[in-house]
């Protein structure tokens, strides 16, 4: 199938906003709106000021090969740079998503491609993201690309602090 | 022990961060694995775009328990996003010398990070810890952290430099 890669633009925010929308709707969430608290002006903010918090990249297919809905942006990741105390600069690929009927197509390993392009060229010596374990088409895709298992091999788990728990911790409360 | 500074780290201080990332890596028996050097800090940390930022615990001359060491914890931390949520704050290296634990320094440090998430706009604090550490993981469940791994189900994946580079080339 014929698609591009190209780097996100502020026009963009619209479509990645549906997208994250739709694959909140496909991993059957209930209260979409009570997920996502992020809506298209926080990602253009976010995204496109001065000191952006993450990079997208969108996979654009040609107008005659638009979606079902006439979309012809179907695919995006985002990502942005973390470090390792061990190993210095790294990348973190936080999403990436292929529309359902726009599979299957190599789109998706293409943006991951370019992720690892963008990731190399800012000096990065590793590609970092989460998988659910229940999500074994995702786990069987990363791992065919030579991707590792850090929870299940070096054992680390991923914690969180959040909401009321941040908030205690912010005030000294143990 | 009742003095202490906490304080956000300078260029000055890369040795000491460097010699505290390699003890913590020692206990974590992952030494060999630490290739970061003082100028990759520096650089890193310390230039227009810094890649993360460092909160330093030092101690007054007078009250060294380990010779010619002022600089004896630290915390390594950047910003991250989540696009449901939005800003995070992902704490990647804490640690406080063996020879000062005990004296309320890591929760000070802990509330410094966790204030600074919530000054910052950040919705959460998220890190790793090997599951093996029963101590480290205590300390971060008794103050609140969840475990995303079990309860999630959540796996960090990782590709290295060379299949990274094969990934790059891939058309």
């Amino acid at each position: 199938m014929e698609f591009t890669i190209r780097a996100a633009t502020l026009e963009d925010c619209k479509d990645i906003s549906r997208m994250i929308l739709s694959r909140c709707e496909l991993a059957e969430y209930e209260k979409v709106s009570d997920q996502v608290k992020i809506a298209q002006r926080d990602l253009e903010q976010d995204g496109f000021s001065k000191n952006p918090f993450f990079h997208g990249i969108i996979a654009e297919v040609p107008e005659h090969l638009k979606s079902k809905e006439g979309h012809t942006k179907v695919g995006y990741s985002l990502y942005f740079y973390t470090y390792s105390s061990w190993k210095g600069r790294a990348v973190y690929m936080e999403d990436l998503y292929v529309m359902p009927e726009f599979r299957g197509k190599c789109i998706g390993k293409a943006l991951m491609s370019k992720v690892s392009q963008l990731g190399l060229a800012a000096g990065c010596t590793q590609l970092n993201f989460t998988v659910l374990d229940w999500n074994k088409s995702s786990l069987d895709f990363y791992l065919k690309l030579g991707c590792w298992d850090v929870t299940s091999d070096l054992g680390y788990h991923c914690m969180r602090c959040e909401g009321d728990v941040l908030e205690h911790l912010a005030q000294g409360d143990l | 022990m009742a003095n202490f500074n906490l304080r956000k780290a300078e260029p000055k201080d890369v040795p000491d961060i460097l010699r505290l990332i390699k003890e913590l890596a020692k206990y974590e028996e992952m030494e060999d694995q630490v290739i970061l050097t003082e100028k990759d800090l520096l650089d890193d940390g310390f230039g227009d775009h810094p890649f993360y930022h460092c909160v330093v615990a030092d101690v007054p001359a007078e009250h060294q328990k380990v010779e010619g060491y002022s600089v004896i914890g630290f915390a390594m931390y950047y910003f991250t996003y989540d696009p449901w949520i939005g800003k995070l704050l992902y704490l990647e290296d804490f640690y406080v010398m063996k020879e000062y634990r005990g004296f309320g320094i890591g929760s000070e440090i802990l509330k410094t990070l966790s204030d600074t998430a919530v000054k910052n706009r950040c919705s959460s604090m998220h890190f790793i810890v090997a599951e093996s550490n029963k101590a480290s993981i205590d300390f971060y469940k008794r103050r609140g952290a969840s475990d995303l791994s079990l309860q999630e189900g959540w796996r960090l994946f990782r590709i290295d430099k060379e299949n990274l580079l094969k990934m790059s080339a891939y058309e």
